[in-house]
């Protein structure tokens, strides 16, 4: 497979939340509002891209009884540096995060990939794949944040969109809404995508 | 070599070692600037709630106090250690003239403690100002309580049971809807999506208050 269909498959066609049902409790729990959706996404596509080239550069070393507690311990000391680095340099990005750092340590996805592709490949497609796979797990959770926020707060980015008219959808702002969109988006593209292309 | 009884423990060590050793020399480089904004932004949070009272008495702005940190933090903020006071506390002093008390306060939210910062008049039974330090509520929901808007609502309201009347006015306050708008002076915007937390709020600053009271009472600050 050449770079840009590892990029492709691992955004698109073997999207993690969407094909691969990975990453939904982050989903789930973060899309109240569009910044948090940015901000997880930007946090989880780092992660993903330098552990994943990480866990590969060591693939040929890593014996098989350890290599998941391997793939644990780099993924934490990867999200632990963000989260160095962003208090030391960036403290008013890190408060606005809060937890949010910490809990890309739980996303599914990351072990998902570092098993299913960076303990088997190349360095360089485990870089592309880490990069596709956080970009499609972050077009989605942006998807997902916009209908809510918009309809929830009447704001997008947190910038008023919505009149005063606007009675806002209490229900868009509790996880189960998150629920209903994420239900749908996934019949939605089951539906129109891989059944057609099927 | 891969398959043999050691090769994995060493492997799994040098690891460890490895990235524990990244992480802690990382953490080290940077400690001391996490540390120095910490305790900027906790000096600033407390400089903020007393803002209002000073900028009263030396005909600033607040903004102007709060923008002139850290030489009107120094200039008009006290740390007191009262004896058997298990709380920070702090008072601001303009022209040798005790204008406004800041106290450190903690309760419980939903998912964890929490820690605020609040100011009281001196007569320790009204809120002047209210600022969170930190929470573990969940973001999006019960974290808002750290938007200036529920904060502004416990200005200048009373917070202690009246040792004269027994009145426990903190009783009668009551949440309503976010978007609804207060008709009482008893109605306090709930954060929609948060009602264990709303209520939190409500149940530490009653806790905390009548802590300070019942201090201050019989003891001097």
């Amino acid at each position: 497979m050449t770079k840009k269909e590892i990029f492709i498959n691992a955004t698109f066609k073997d999207n993690a939340i969407w094909r691969q049902i990975l990453g939904i409790c982050s989903a789930l729990a973060v899309t109240n509002l569009m910044l948090n959706s940015l901000i997880m996404g930007l946090g989880v596509i780092f992660t993903l891209a330098m552990a994943g080239m990480t866990i590969s550069f060591i693939r040929a070393w890593t014996p098989r009884s350890v290599r998941m507690m391997v793939q644990v311990l780099i993924i934490a000391a990867y999200v632990i540096i963000v989260d160095i680095f962003l208090k030391a340099n960036m403290p008013v990005i890190s408060k606005q995060l809060g937890p949010y750092v910490g809990l890309i340590i739980t996303n599914c996805i990351l072990m998902g990939r570092a098993e299913a592709f960076a303990s088997q490949n190349k360095v360089m497609d485990s870089l592309v794949d880490g990069i596709g796979s956080g970009i499609g797990y972050t077009m989605v959770l942006l998807l997902i944040s916009f209908i809510r926020e918009l309809f929830g707060f009447g704001s997008i980015f947190g910038f008023r969109i919505m009149g005063d008219w606007w009675t806002a959808w209490s229900i868009m702002v509790m996880a189960p809404s998150a629920f209903f969109i994420l239900a749908m988006l996934i019949w939605i593209i089951n539906t129109y995508y891989y059944k057609v292309k099927a | 070599m891969k398959d043999s009884f050691w090769f994995p423990i060493v492997f799994m060590l040098i690891n460890v070692v490895l990235f524990t050793g990244i992480l802690a020399v990382m953490y080290r480089y940077s400690e001391v600037k996490i540390e120095t904004y910490e305790t900027a932004s906790y000096q600033q949070k407390i400089l903020g709630t007393m803002a209002a009272k000073i900028a009263e008495v030396t005909e600033q702005s607040p903004e102007e106090i709060i923008a002139a940190y850290p030489s009107s933090f120094e200039k008009y903020v006290q740390k007191l250690e009262p004896k058997d006071f298990e709380r920070e506390v702090y008072k601001a002093v303009v022209d040798d003239q005790v204008v406004a008390y800041c106290f450190e306060i903690k309760g419980n939210g939903l998912w964890g403690s929490m820690r605020a910062l609040v100011s009281t008049s001196t007569d320790f039974k009204t809120i002047l100002d209210f600022a969170i330090v930190n929470q573990q509520e969940t973001p999006g929901l019960g974290a808002r309580i750290e938007e200036k808007w529920f904060l502004e609502q416990f200005q200048n309201r009373l917070f202690v049971v009246n040792p004269e009347s027994n009145d426990d006015v903190t009783q009668s306050y009551e949440f309503i809807a976010e978007t609804q708008t207060p008709v009482t002076d008893r109605q306090l915007k709930r954060v929609t999506g948060a009602t264990i937390t709303s209520d939190s709020v409500i149940k530490m600053l009653r806790a905390e208050f009548n802590y300070i009271y019942d201090y201050v009472r019989s003891n001097e600050l």
